[in-house]
């Protein structure tokens, strides 16, 4: 489904991301981790568009998309969720989910009109189907910036999901989580997978990475040195060493 | 005494709604955009031109050039758009307000050249003696104006708040890195709101040059002033504000005006303005400024 190939991307002279072949299957939960530094975001960011490659190629179904500037590459049905939540702290829970029916694949729909004024019946069942999997419905009219740390994940994941992607990118979803919600999140994420959708899950967590990525891939320096299941990953003589200094 | 204030508080409310809708256009660029466009007023001034061109070259009537004029500020909207702002999206925000600046200059040379002389006449859109209610002369055009604010600024109010869009737009003011993330396109989205800004200058400068009946390529400097001034009377970049703001310039204006002259009346503006500027306390004042947006 997607494609990187070749991709690579310097700041000056630090290389970020080299040399980087990857590619994610329909369906598929791929976990990409790697020590801090390694090139885990920067190849987030360059799969949205937030800055553009120094070399390499991405396709997403086959068709490139390299050169799309980062809201067009909504419309080919990517969305993510950021490492420090990105809500819009002055906007309401389901002001937050709105705003993001304003991705392209809302716009054909039939009754634009009440869509655009909030009053379709489908726009109003379609955020309250978001806000129930959200576990939020009763936090509807409360100002983003008012929730709960781990409530404004799950709202940022659920804005996610209001652009209609097929691609998601979870960026440190559990970044500050403790275990009982990191549990909740590890079942949400088996659910995204039931319903259909593809994932990168980028992550510190090694248990939660392990327990629910079909394979993960290592990187380190920017390359990869790593890829297969998680215990393949695992025992792998490279991976050890990135992560403990020696073999 | 009573009376006179009444009077003037009423011609001054009048005045100032104009004032509202140029600040407001101000404010949708500043608060979307975070950018100053000193071309506002002539951009309007040039809309303004061209309905006195069609006024007197075919004879056309106050509603055709009242249209052109509105048409005009808008087109004339898009082209400083085009090159003061859209190539400088990302750079500092004075590099888009000096080129603003220089199409100022053009866009009054672009006036002179079309029409030389000083000033010419504009249609008036009511010809009528002005009326009394209880004791209050009121002018049949100025409270056309007022009635076209009050519905512009509800028209707006609804767009920002009430629809899909308008919470596109405010998520852009806050955020455009995220906004674009979630398949907004921002750059089309400041392109709409400064289209917009222009169509409400153009529709506030039209009221009022139809309320003079005359138009000067001055016009452009003193839009850009009002709005400019009360949009910082009002604590830029909230719409309540603006509308506050040129409300109270208006009214300020009017009683300076009275009591003490039209000399003293722009001292007593300046020095409003001055006040506001050294106590930070414009009526916005109250709302911390990251919050100050559209």
């Amino acid at each position: 489904m997607l494609a990187l190939d070749g991709i690579a991307k310097h700041f000056g002279g630090i290389r970020a991301v080299d040399d980087l072949a990857l590619t994610v299957a329909k369906g598929e939960i791929l976990g990409l981790i790697g020590p801090n530094g390694s090139g885990k975001s920067t190849t987030v960011n360059l799969i949205c568009g937030l800055y553009p490659v120094t070399a390499g190629r991405i396709t997403l179904d086959g068709r490139d998309i390299t050169d799309l500037p980062t809201h067009r590459r909504l419309s080919e049905g990517i969305a993510r969720t950021f490492q420090n939540i990105r809500l819009f702290g002055g906007l309401t829970v389901w002001q937050n989910l709105w705003v993001a029916q304003n991705a392209p694949a809302h716009r054909k729909e039939r009754g634009y009109l009440a869509r655009w004024l909030g009053g379709s019946k489908q726009a109003r069942e379609e955020t309250g189907r978001l806000l129930d999997f959200a576990g939020l419905a009763h936090r509807k009219d409360e100002l983003a910036a008012n929730l709960a740390f781990g409530e404004q994940r799950r709202l940022e994941l659920a804005r996610a999901l209001a652009t209609r992607p097929s691609l998601l990118l979870l960026d440190e979803p559990a970044a500050g989580m403790n275990a009982e919600e990191i549990a909740a999140l590890d079942e949400r994420i088996r659910e995204l997978k039931r319903q259909g959708y593809t994932i990168v899950l980028i992550e510190h967590h090694m248990e939660l990475v392990m327990a629910v990525s079909d394979r993960v891939c290592v990187l380190n320096f920017g390359r990869k040195i790593a890829e297969g299941t998680a215990a393949e990953v695992q025992a792998d003589p490279a991976v050890r060493q990135a992560y403990l200094g020696t073999a | 005494m009573a009376h006179d204030l009444a009077q003037n508080t009423v011609d001054g409310l009048m005045t100032g709604s104009a004032y509202a809708m140029l600040a407001l256009g101000f404010t949708l660029i500043f608060g979307v955009m975070r950018r100053l466009n000193l071309s506002y007023g002539p951009s309007i001034m040039i809309g303004a031109y061209l309905g006195t061109l069609v006024h007197l070259q075919f004879g056309m009537g106050a509603a055709v050039v009242a249209l052109v004029t509105v048409l005009g500020a808008v087109a004339a909207g898009f082209y400083v758009e085009r090159l003061c702002f859209a190539p400088m999206r990302g750079q500092a925000a004075t590099a888009s307000m000096v080129a603003s600046f220089a199409i100022w200059m053009q866009l009054e040379e672009l006036a002179t050249l079309l029409l030389p002389r000083h000033s010419y006449p504009f249609p008036a859109l009511i010809a009528r003696p002005p009326f009394e209610i209880a004791g209050i002369l009121i002018r049949a055009d100025r409270l056309l104006t007022l009635g076209a604010a009050i519905a512009a600024m509800l028209a707006l109010w609804l767009l920002v708040h009430r629809s899909r869009f308008g919470l596109a737009l405010r998520a852009t003011a806050r955020d455009r890195a995220t906004a674009r993330h979630l398949g907004i396109d921002v750059d089309r989205i400041g392109l709409i709101a400064f289209l917009g800004a222009s169509a409400l200058g153009g529709l506030a400068g039209m009221l009022v040059i139809a309320a003079d009946q005359q138009i000067t390529p001055m016009f452009g400097m003193w839009a850009t002033f009002k709005g400019l001034v009360a949009m910082m009377l009002g604590g830029l970049g909230s719409i309540p504000g603006a509308v506050i703001g040129g409300l109270l310039l208006g009214v300020v204006e009017a009683h300076g005006q009275w009591f003490f002259g039209p000399q003293l009346r722009d001292l007593l503006v300046y020095a409003l303005l001055f006040l506001c500027l050294v106590l930070r306390a414009g009526i916005g004042a109250g709302v911390p400024s990251a919050e100050r947006r559209i």
